[in-house]
């Protein structure tokens, strides 16, 4: 209807010019952000976790590959302690391959026994190429050391969880505390069901990587919100838009910065992990890597899909704002009774005090209904959608 | 039009920032020990790490004077192992010991709690007097004539400690003289068998221990006149905290003034139950106050009955503390004093020793981990690589997208790395911070939220150009908002950093740290570099075309909305603010 030429959705999208109605069509994303909670919840509850030898207890020895073959392995493993081990393989490539053997707790005596049987039948080489005893590396864990860190996890997430929400709240308005919040506990929860549903190997760094995956998630609901903010405000002195819409608005400025950020934080971390599992194979390195790409996409999606639209359903239901926004559809729905809108306006913003800000009101013309989503307020020029 | 605050401000921030990398790499190169590399980690260089957790009766936080205690007591046996670098550090509740290099096998088995025994002393010399003695004869000759095995006799020249009723005598003892020297005599030590290269380092401690037993654990009086000649109270001993308590034994004092020879154990260290210090008033005298358990009180009792005169010994860990003389015997009720030439610090610390001697909480081991040096050297090149991959990544992506502003992106995460390479220099030199395989993760992680700070930035030059403004014009303004969002996004990354760093425990303390130092070194660089290079790119001609910052699409949304306001805004008008 205008005579603006239309731009595809990648140029919209780059642009902020609106590619992606998410507060209008928030219903939907709502019901895809159950079903994805939903979905991560069952898996949870009958799948369960894949936990690693740190919450079960056991140890691990690691040595250079050189010649050694798995079988071989198990076999030394076997005549050494007399029971068979959990798992044998081959992780890394190459000249950094090493065989991996996983098996219940070991006490030192059996530690023992068992290097002195690999480091004579595999004699394998230190960096400097001579068989060396000490290129065995070993790990031990105790049951109760994976119980212990998820411990120190939980009480790190409820200190962190309460600081934040003070933060927010002070920065910014309880209710955007409440919404981040919200937001936080979904990526949580996705994540979690994530892990549960691929079956990745839940390690001590992993549940602590989860709570730095609270960090992301949180700095981009407070990236988004603080342009939310910006657009907002002084928006109840204005009847043109609704809250949602400049919400929307927001959204849409923030969504190349958001995809931005969650491509320019995933790079680096995948190249992270694909060097961690050929190099590696496994440990810390992979662990983290693992649940912060997992947890940087869940959070990017919500920050932008479930954050901003609870922002605005918490909005809309209570407070000065959902006047606002009946205001706004009444004056669109009557737009021909203009007049009697504003008179309507003028007495709203005289009963809850507003309407007395900086910003002076200009009287409508009466007859001319406003252009939906003419422009944003406090702003010099006006745009479509 | 052009910003008119003069352009030797984005200069002038930048001169700031030269002038902290100068001041950090002054620091670096020009204090301490100069060295330009970052600690590494065990997982890094190879190593043991053990984690052990205190374990306490109920299950409760342990006291942190305790595991202080046991710190010491620990590091005391760590530094036995005499690998450089050792440490023993309080992680919360944990004790973590950590020993670079491939040596420290035996670190998983330190945590053993350490032993007090109470054993009557058969025989004593000062280790100094062997100075003039020679080497025992193969026979075995008493090395020290006039000193029969019993009864025992106080090394001359050193009155020791006494125990018992103060009232009872036991006049302050002068302090015992210094040895005057403490020569390692080439015969006298037990004969170290060639280190066979074959044998592991647990069967060469148990070679060791098992040498040690039979010449210093023996029961024949020969034997033992010979162990006593040969002991070196200067050398590490091997048989520590191994000796069997149903043996008699051979050993040195802690201050390595005395050897003695000991009959078997009477008394178990878990048998006391306190042991205070404290001032007596009455003779002004610094006193030892011990209490034992029930069982512990009637053997006590039995003990100083028939030892009276003589001298008993408490040995920790295969070293005899104290050897007081029993003053007065059958001491009944199970509670004694040790008075001595005690200052207040000294009487403490014996009370301490006898309370604590054995570990002050039983530990178990948590975690121990093995890292060979290969691995450690496979794992830091890993770390590395994935940083080089992750950051080139990065700079293509901003590169591709934000054409020639992507190298603004590039030169901070440079500027950054320096900075934030020095630092853990620096830290690593004074707090001990160590740069580990989770740290490497942090920090490569870190560099997406570097980088982030230059999006929120740029997407926000591309708000105000849509709007109409020119590059020049918008970079400013799109600053001035930027800023706020990028200090808001920062301080929660930085809560969240640092919650984990104070609550966390092991390893993931490393990756905390250098978030958090990543996320302040982000502030402090977009203020003081990106920010000034982008209002300096704004100034140029060159930087303006879209060829070079990729901000055609942007322009020509502004063209059209312009078009669009002209249309409509004859009808509607336009405010302007």
């Amino acid at each position: 209807m205008h005579e603006q030429p239309t731009h595809g959705f990648f140029n919209r999208l780059y642009t902020g010019t609106g590619a992606i109605d998410v507060i209008g069509r928030r219903r939907m994303w709502y019901l895809i952000s159950a079903a994805i909670i939903l979905i991560s919840l069952g898996s949870i509850v009958f799948r369960g976790f894949n936990f690693g030898i740190d919450f079960e207890g056991g140890s691990r020895v690691q040595f250079p590959a050189g010649s050694a073959s798995t079988s071989q392995v198990e076999d030394v493993y076997r005549s050494a302690i007399g029971t068979d081990p959990v798992s044998v393989q081959t992780v890394g490539t190459g000249g950094n391959a090493t065989i991996l053997i996983r098996s219940e707790a070991l006490n030192k005596e059996q530690v023992d026994a068992l290097n002195d049987a690999l480091f004579t039948e595999f004699q394998p080489k230190d960096k400097d190429g001579t068989p060396s005893r000490a290129a065995i590396s070993a790990s031990d864990v105790s049951e109760t050391w994976g119980e212990q860190i998820t411990r120190k996890a939980l009480i790190a997430l409820a200190v962190f969880l309460v600081l934040v929400a003070i933060y927010i709240a002070v920065r910014f308005e309880p209710h955007m505390a409440i919404a981040a919040l919200a937001a936080l506990v979904f990526d949580v929860t996705v994540t979690a069901g994530v892990y549960s549903l691929v079956g990745f190997e839940v390690s001590p760094a992993t549940v602590i990587g989860i709570l730095t995956i609270l960090g992301f998630s949180l700095y981009d609901s407070v990236v988004v919100f603080d342009k939310v903010e910006e657009n907002t405000r002084g928006i109840l002195h204005l009847s043109r838009r609704t809250y949602g819409e400049q919400a929307n608005l927001a959204v849409n400025q923030t969504l190349m910065r958001s995809i931005n950020t969650a491509l320019i934080g995933i790079l680096p971390i995948v190249g992270l992990m694909v060097v961690a599992v050929w190099m590696l194979g496994v440990g810390t390195l992979k662990d983290l890597a693992l649940v912060q790409l997992v947890g940087l996409m869940v959070g990017s999606f919500s920050s932008i899909f479930f954050a901003t639209p609870l922002l605005v359903s918490i909005k809309e239901r209570w407070g000065p704002v959902a006047k606002h926004t009946d205001r706004v559809k009444a004056r669109r729905a009557g737009a021909s009774s203009a007049r009697a809108a504003y008179e309507a306006e003028r007495r709203a913003s005289a009963a809850t005090g507003r309407g007395l800000g900086d910003e002076p009101r200009r009287p409508r013309v009466p007859g001319e209904a406003p252009r939906p989503g003419a422009r944003p307020s406090g702003k010099r020029q006006k745009r479509r959608h | 039009m052009p910003p008119s605050q003069g352009s030797a401000h984005p200069l002038r921030l930048l001169g700031v920032y030269a002038a902290l990398l100068a001041v950090i790499y002054a620091l670096v190169f020009f204090t301490g020990d100069k060295s330009s590399t970052p600690r590494l980690g065990i997982d890094l260089q190879g190593g043991t790490r053990v984690t052990l957790t205190a374990r306490t009766p109920d299950g409760g936080k342990p006291n942190q004077d305790s595991l202080k205690k046991a710190q010491d007591i620990i590091e005391n046996r760590v530094n036995g192992l005499g690998v450089a670098g050792s440490e023993v550090v309080i992680d919360g509740d944990n004790l973590v010991i950590t020993v670079p290099g491939d040596d420290g096998q035996q670190a998983r088995a330190l945590a053993t709690t350490a032993r007090l025994y109470i054993r009557p002393v058969l025989n004593a010399v000062p280790a100094a007097q062997r100075g003039t003695t020679p080497p025992p004869a193969p026979g075995g000759v008493p090395p020290v004539p006039g000193e029969a095995p019993a009864p025992p006799a106080p090394a001359p020249g050193e009155v020791p400690p006494s125990v018992g009723d103060p009232a009872s005598g036991g006049e302050p003892a002068p302090q015992p003289e210094p040895a005057p020297q403490q020569r390692v005599f080439p015969a006298q030590a037990p004969t170290q068998p060639p280190t066979d290269p074959n044998l592991s380092p647990q069967q060469l401690a148990q070679k060791e221990i098992q040498d040690a037993k039979a010449q210093r654990q023996s029961t024949d009086p020969t034997v033992q006149q010979a162990a006593m000649a040969a002991l070196d109270c200067t050398k590490q001993d091997p048989l520590q905290g191994n000796d069997d308590p149903k043996l008699p034994l051979v050993t040195c004092s802690t201050d390595g003034q005395e050897i003695l020879l000991l009959d078997k154990s009477r008394i178990d260290g878990q048998e006391i139950k306190s042991a205070t210090s404290g001032m007596n008033t009455q003779q002004a005298r610094h006193e030892v106050y011990l209490e034992f358990k029930s069982a512990g009180s009637d053997e006590w009792a039995k003990l100083t009955g028939e030892y009276v005169n003589k001298r008993v010994a408490f040995v920790l860990d295969t070293k005899v503390v104290s050897a007081p003389v029993v003053q007065q015997g059958p001491q009944q009720g199970g509670r004694t004093q040790i008075s001595g030439n005690f200052t207040a610090a000294s009487a403490k610390e014996l009370a301490n020793t006898l309370k604590y001697g054995s570990l002050p909480l039983s530990f178990q081991t948590s975690e121990a981990e093995t890292v060979s040096a290969t691995l450690g050297l496979s794992s830091l090149k890993a770390g590395l690589l994935a940083g080089a991959i992750g950051l080139a990544v990065v700079l293509l992506y901003c590169l591709a997208y934000y054409r020639m502003l992507g190298l603004v992106t590039g030169l901070s995460l440079v500027a950054s790395g320096f900075a934030v390479y020095g630092i853990m220099v620096l830290l690593g030199r004074w707090i001990g911070f160590t740069l580990d395989l989770a740290g490497i993760a942090g920090l490569i992680i870190g560099i997406g939220m570097t980088a982030d700070s230059f999006v929120v930035f740029f997407e926000r030059i591309k708000d105000e150009m849509r709007e109409g403004r020119s590059f020049r014009s918008a970079a400013p303004r799109g600053w001035q908002r930027a800023r706020r969002t990028i200090l808001s996004g920062n301080a929660v990354s930085f809560i969240a950093a640092a919650v984990l760093y104070v609550l966390a425990v092991g390893q993931v303390r490393g990756f905390a740290f250098t978030l958090g130092l990543t996320t302040i070194l982000d502030v402090i660089v977009v203020f003081l570099v990106t920010s000034p290079l982008v209002l300096l790119a704004s100034r140029t001609s060159w930087w303006a075309k879209p060829s070079v910052n990729g901000l055609g699409a942007i322009q020509q949304i502004a063209r059209e909305r312009k078009a669009a306001e002209a249309a409509v805004g004859t009808r509607e008008g336009v405010k302007t603010r």
